[in-house]
């Protein structure tokens, strides 16, 4: 055991208490555990003797008194003898404190199921009508913006789209590389046993151009751009900026949500684009080794069979992907309350809630050309 | 001999391409209120960075509890560090927990005492520091800024520390607020045995808690005296800070 922990020991002859050692917040231990748990005499004359005590703080002397309680209880005199002034004067600070130290924190109350259910549906309502608000108010913001070329925020956007696209060139690159590879693999594998080698420019290019290459895109770009938008948001409002810029009369939407929705906007189909090259790249790469189909060959092959027209098929869908994206960033982004917690949680909201809307929307989107013929 | 509980001795910091401090002596007494005061960006706050090993002074002795602060191992500084508390401007009190866990934290990280025992060793703090019971289970962000600043005073005696540094404890409170922060600091001081070391501005605080107050100037300890003499010194950095009054 320590050789410094505080002690407290009964010495029966002289029914006296021996406190010894450093009766300080770190070297008390569960000593008050271990008193209240030993055998106490009852209805004596007692006596505590602080002699050999090296150190006492408030922790210490709150042990004290928790003690010289316990004995109380047992109809026993006590006494407390040789403490130095400093340290009775604590001991009587904690006796004035007495009734707040034994204040019985009431347990949270616990709601019934009905009245949560009831609750959730109502924050959900909330956020589905700041929401609509938000994209009713960036609508209003945009037209507006038409009477005046200043208002469209330029240098802001040119900002974001060298954070959002200029930036994610080389992740977006190596990935769409990569998942190109891994497609031509596992088509090549197939094809090789019929001996349709040549189709693999057909099979791949439509995978990449109308699947692979705008989904790949989009959750890179949701991972790192949604999560911006809402961390720079949510900072902006815990240091009050977002109410500075209100209370100048000047409107977040515009200056913070406007840019980021247009910027986006811009740089998204041209990731797509890039992610395609890269896919096909990889997807190329793949095919030669493989299955020995030469560059030229695939390429006549990828324009004969799948053309513009299906790559245009996925970059249809980029303008749908980026206002999702920016906006579910912006809107958690405002959402963040006044705590760090709240920035964490509303990021992860951010990225989660993103991904799910592009899953949902690239459905929808399958829906659609599959009804239209495409 | 008595020793001092800190001992600042040719300080020097360079910051920013330019010398925060070129000679900076300080010695604190046990059981002394001493504020630090200064104009802005005279290195109040560097001084105290310093202090709290926050900041490597770029030359100079430092001593805390007798110890020289640049050739501690981590050991030792983790020792030294529990001796001491901070009252931090902003409160920097943790969001996610409400006041009594914010208060047992350290309790929890750095003792094995029993559950009970912590709660009802963190409501005393919480008593001494003058905040009703019912703020125990209440988070920061539902206090007021005073009632924050209590809290957070009420974390940092929590390890019952030895010395407690307070960066500008009464800025941003309302008068009476105010005082009465004051009086908490003299009743800290008395009650258990504190030294405290302080950097205000509120200069009706200054009177009421400091035994000395050092003043801070041109990168040096220009003066440490009590307040009401240092209001007199000739000085003109520190006629020219008090021109107000």
């Amino acid at each position: 055991m320590n050789q410094n922990g505080a002690q407290i020991n009964f010495i029966e002859d002289e029914a006296k208490y021996r406190c010894q050692g450093d009766w300080t917040v770190l070297a008390l231990g569960n000593l008050s555990a271990k008193f209240r748990g030993a055998w106490l005499p009852s209805s004596e004359k007692l006596v505590i003797d602080g002699k050999e005590i090296k150190k006492f703080d408030s922790a210490g002397a709150l042990a004290l008194v928790t003690c010289v309680d316990e004995l109380k209880e047992k109809n026993n005199q006590v006494e407390l003898h040789n403490f130095s002034e400093k340290q009775n004067e604590l001991i009587d600070l904690i006796e004035s404190k007495k009734e707040a130290i034994t204040y019985k924190i009431p347990a949270p109350e616990k709601k019934n199921i009905l009245y949560q259910i009831g609750k959730e549906s109502e924050n959900k309502l909330i956020q589905a009508d700041g929401l609509i608000i938000l994209i009713g108010d960036l609508c209003v913001k945009f037209f507006e913006a038409f009477g005046n070329w200043r208002r469209f925020q330029i240098p802001s956007i040119i900002s974001n789209i060298f954070s959002t696209g200029i930036q994610a060139l080389p992740i977006v690159a190596l990935l769409s590389f990569l998942i190109g590879v891994v497609l031509a693999y596992q088509m090549g594998l197939q094809l090789a046993t019929y001996g349709a080698n040549i189709f693999i420019a057909y099979l791949s290019g439509m995978a990449i151009f109308r699947e692979f290459a705008p989904l790949i895109t989009a959750i890179i770009v949701a991972g790192r751009t949604s999560s911006a938008f809402t961390a720079q948001i949510g900072s902006m409002k815990i240091n009050e900026e977002v109410d500075a810029l209100l209370t100048m009369g000047l409107s977040p939407t515009e200056l913070l949500v406007l840019p980021k929705v247009l910027g986006l906007l811009i740089v998204f189909p041209l990731l797509i684009f890039w992610s395609d090259i890269f896919s096909i790249l990889g997807a190329m790469i793949m095919a030669k080794n493989m299955l020995g189909i030469g560059f030229d060959d695939f390429l006549q092959h990828l324009r004969d069979s799948v053309g513009l027209s299906q790559m245009m098929l996925g970059i249809y869908k980029a303008p749908v992907f980026a206002i999702l994206i920016a906006l579910v960033g912006c809107f958690q982004g405002f959402r963040v309350q006044s705590s760090a917690d709240s920035v964490g949680s509303q990021t992860t909201k951010s990225v989660v809630q993103a991904l799910f809307l592009i899953i949902i929307a690239d459905a929808i989107f399958s829906i659609i050309y599959s009804w239209m013929k495409l | 001999m008595k020793e001092p509980v800190i001992e600042i001795k040719g300080m020097k910091n360079y910051l920013g391409g330019q010398w925060v401090h070129s000679d900076v002596n300080l010695t604190v007494e046990k059981g002394e209120i001493l504020a630090i005061i200064g104009g802005s960006g005279s290195g109040k706050t560097t001084i105290l960075r310093s202090l709290l090993m926050l900041l490597k002074p770029t030359a100079g002795v430092v001593k805390v509890f007798g110890e020289d602060l640049s050739d501690l191992d981590s050991q030792q500084a983790f020792q030294l560090r529990r001796r001491w508390g901070m009252l931090f401007q902003h409160s920097a009190l943790f969001s996610a927990m409400n006041v009594l866990e914010n208060i047992m934290f350290p309790m929890h990280e750095f003792t094995n005492l029993e559950p009970e025992f912590m709660q009802e060793l963190a409501l005393l703090k919480l008593a001494l520091v003058g905040l009703p019971k019912e703020a125990a289970s209440k988070f920061p962000s539902e206090l007021s800024g005073g009632m924050q600043r209590r809290a957070a005073a009420a974390r940092a005696i929590a390890m019952d520390p030895e010395l407690l540094f307070l960066d500008e404890p009464t800025t941003g409170l309302d008068p009476r607020g105010a005082r009465l922060f004051d009086k908490l600091i003299v009743f800290l001081r008395d009650s258990l045995n504190l030294t405290i070391v302080m950097v205000s501005h509120d200069i009706e605080s200054l009177k009421n808690t400091t035994d000395r107050v050092a003043f801070v100037g041109d990168g040096k300890i220009l003066s440490v005296e009590p307040i009401k003499k240092l209001m007199k010194n000739k000085n003109p950095l520190i006629v020219d800070y008090f021109s107000g009054h």
